[in-house]
């Protein structure tokens, strides 16, 4: 074929021109290494397999991963599991330099990263996380109704229904909690055609707050007063909160007021959580309890009004170090 | 053997003449992984050339915001980390959701809700039946998730939010072969997709495409006072970048375009080439282009191939037909370079 003449010719040639082989192998893009472990990576659905009691470390709150670290006896252990996420594969923590080979030949039939029916106290802080997100939305929503702006108290009052509620169906089933969900769409309803009725505005509004805290009531008295199982709590609003606002924020300027006052709502219902506990951190801890109070105090006047500012009271960074402090000293009073 | 009417085959073959008439003339230089190229893949290529010239990218590029290259997305495909696992290709790619600040023009800064910093997210591209696994973690504090065109179990459909801070796997086969989609299906997907969590999924036909200079271009749109309209629009994440900063290709070249129209709040758009007609592959599912136009029409989230070669050089607009959109932002040049490499 005078087509294969010519290929000589080409390997010869050398130009400017970026040429490409025709076949579709690509280098990957991705720097991550395979794991050293021979993999036994499952074939469906990895994220839905139910395994016992395992540890997820793509979710697992801290005080369930203090069982690694006391397991393992290292220090700070959880948090680098944490601050060491995403995993694809358990053996990661070893090619991420979390823990040694031998470390994770220790602990690698406690952890998964397969989804897993969460189980004790870690799933009620899942599950109270999940209402409180939506009572902060709920706050800040009404706020923005009192002021007369359903338009902006919309997406806040969408909010719970679009982002959390899906996330947070399958446990109200299992604990008997009236399914809510068209309270809250009626709702949304009735603000986005303006919210004109205000008495029918508040009776819907009264319904949906009621369903949520009716949905919270369900977990025992014991737990929701527990200061080391509302601290969880706290730090995950606040964490939340931190995202949203260096979402809201560009230039200098608040360029995204849904941003600001989703995080002003993450913070208020935060502050109000922290309020049911004080006593006892106080008496227990009072200087943690000093610290947290102040810096509380610090981070809620980021959001003077709903309505936000012209210009940002606090750089996203510097509500971010006021967030680590409060972290800080509940992690010494839990 | 091609399944074209008869006067495309007539244009068809007059285009591998000219190629072959440069190839005898020795004026497409280059380098080739000869050693990659078996004798059997030239046989199959049927006197088409295995070897595409892509003229060099200008070195200077505008710096928009983090991460932001639209000449880089261009023709950038994540073929993700390849493993083999019970003996299939498992192809892995990591996502992280960020926010992070987008200069849109000099008067215009927008907050992005993104994917690995970009708008559009990464290009994942695989071969069909390769198994994908794509570990999404979410640090952009609302909630969102990834939803995958093509086909899968329902578990993966990634309707389902993932909360800030949390990590979902999202794992299934890629099929079926054509041009594909993921976006965040987060209510209200208007915002969540405008803000830019969207991007293309290419799944190749297990014996692969002819070669061709491939690019992605995604059509999107940007309301940026929550108006619920778009005020600006782009290919490709920036505001009039192929404007600015044409694309250069290789006259002669065949061309293989991803397009996909990713414009939220207006219902539809078209695609429209200058001074040339491409051959439409509609949403990638045939093996060859089935039909020629000049102008294709797309709802929001459809998809094509569309194949060309330019005989001319010179430069020739791309564009959207509703030309609103296109002067707010959708618009570009190609460069067509001639033979000669310059």
């Amino acid at each position: 074929m005078k087509f294969l003449k010519f290929l000589g010719l080409w390997v010869a040639s050398c130009g400017l021109a970026i040429l490409v082989a025709c076949n579709n192998q690509a280098p990957s893009t991705s720097t991550t290494q395979s794991p050293p472990v021979a993999s036994s990576a499952p074939t469906e659905q990895a994220a839905h397999a139910g395994h016992g009691k395992k540890i997820n470390i793509n979710a697992a709150i801290l005080s369930e991963l203090d069982k690694l670290e006391a397991k393992l006896g290292v220090p700070a252990l959880s948090n680098k599991i944490q601050a060491s996420r995403p995993y694809g594969k358990v053996e990661e923590l070893v090619s991420k330099d979390v823990i040694t080979q031998a470390q994770f030949d220790q602990i690698k039939d406690m952890v998964t990263i397969e989804d897993i029916q969460l189980t004790g106290e870690a799933k009620d802080v899942d599950y109270m996380l999940k209402l409180g997100l939506m009572k902060g939305h709920m706050m800040v929503a009404k706020e923005l109704l009192d002021l007369g702006k359903p338009e902006q108290a919309e997406p806040h009052i969408g909010h719970p229904v679009e982002e959390i509620y899906a996330d947070v169906e399958d446990q109200l089933n299992e604990r008997n909690v009236k399914a809510f969900k068209n309270e809250l769409i009626a709702l949304q309803d009735r603000v986005k055609a303006g919210a004109k009725d205000a008495n029918k505005t508040a009776e819907e509004y009264k319904a949906s707050i009621q369903s949520i805290d009716g949905a919270i009531s369900v977990l025992p008295d014991t737990q929701r007063k527990d200061h080391d199982f509302v601290l969880q709590v706290i730090n995950g609003l606040l964490d939340t909160a931190n995202s949203e606002y260096t979402a809201a924020i560009a230039d200098g300027k608040v360029k995204e007021a849904i941003e600001y006052q989703d995080s002003r709502g993450f913070v208020m219902y935060a502050n109000d959580l922290y309020k049911g506990i004080a006593d006892q951190i106080e008496k227990e801890y009072p200087a943690s309890h000093k610290v947290i109070v102040a810096t509380m105090a610090d981070l809620l006047k980021v959001w003077p009004t709903p309505i936000p500012p012209q210009k940002p009271v606090k750089t996203p960074e510097e509500v971010g170090t006021l967030i680590k402090q409060i972290e800080t000293e509940t992690k010494k009073a839990s | 053997m091609r399944r074209w009417t008869q006067s495309k085959t007539v244009d068809i073959k007059q285009s591998f003449l000219n190629r072959r008439q440069l190839l005898q003339a020795g004026l497409l230089l280059g380098v080739t992984g000869a050693g990659a190229i078996g004798l059997s893949q030239l046989w199959r290529s049927r006197g088409r050339s295995t070897t595409v010239t892509i003229p060099p990218l200008p070195q200077e590029e505008m710096h928009h915001g983090a991460g932001i290259s639209p000449l880089k997305v261009l023709r950038e495909f994540d073929y993700g980390t390849v493993t083999q696992e019970n003996g299939r290709t498992v192809r892995e790619f990591r996502v992280e959701a960020q926010t992070g600040e987008l200069q849109l023009n000099k008067s215009t800064k927008f907050i992005t809700w993104n994917l690995n910093g970009r708008v559009p997210g990464p290009t994942f591209r695989a071969t069909a039946g390769d198994r994908i696994r794509v570990i999404f973690y979410n640090k952009a504090g609302h909630s969102h998730s990834l939803h995958f065109h093509g086909t899968h179990p329902a578990a993966m459909d990634g309707v389902k939010p993932v909360r800030n801070g949390n990590v979902f796997i999202y794992e299934f086969d890629a099929e079926p072969y054509g041009v594909h989609l993921y976006h965040c299906h987060v209510a209200p997907v208007t915002r969540h997709i405008g803000k830019g969590l969207y991007g293309m999924f290419i799944i190749d036909p297990p014996q692969p495409r002819p070669p061709a200079d491939e690019m992605v271009l995604i059509m999107a749109g940007y309301d940026t006072n929550g108006d619920n309209k778009n005020e600006l629009y782009a290919f490709n994440g920036m505001p009039h970048a192929y404007m600015h900063q044409p694309i250069p290709i290789q006259q002669n070249q065949l061309i293989r375009l991803y397009v996909l129209n990713m414009i939220e709040f207006d219902p539809v758009a078209t695609f429209h080439l200058h001074a040339n007609l491409f051959r439409v592959n509609p949403t990638g599912r045939l093996l060859e282009p089935s039909y020629e136009a000049d102008v294709i029409t797309m709802g929001t989230a459809e998809r094509h191939i569309l194949e060309f070669s330019f005989k001319e050089t010179g430069k020739f607009m791309f564009h959207p037909h509703q030309d609103g959109i296109a002067e707010a932002g959708c618009m570009g040049y190609f460069d067509v370079i001639s033979g000669l490499p310059s």
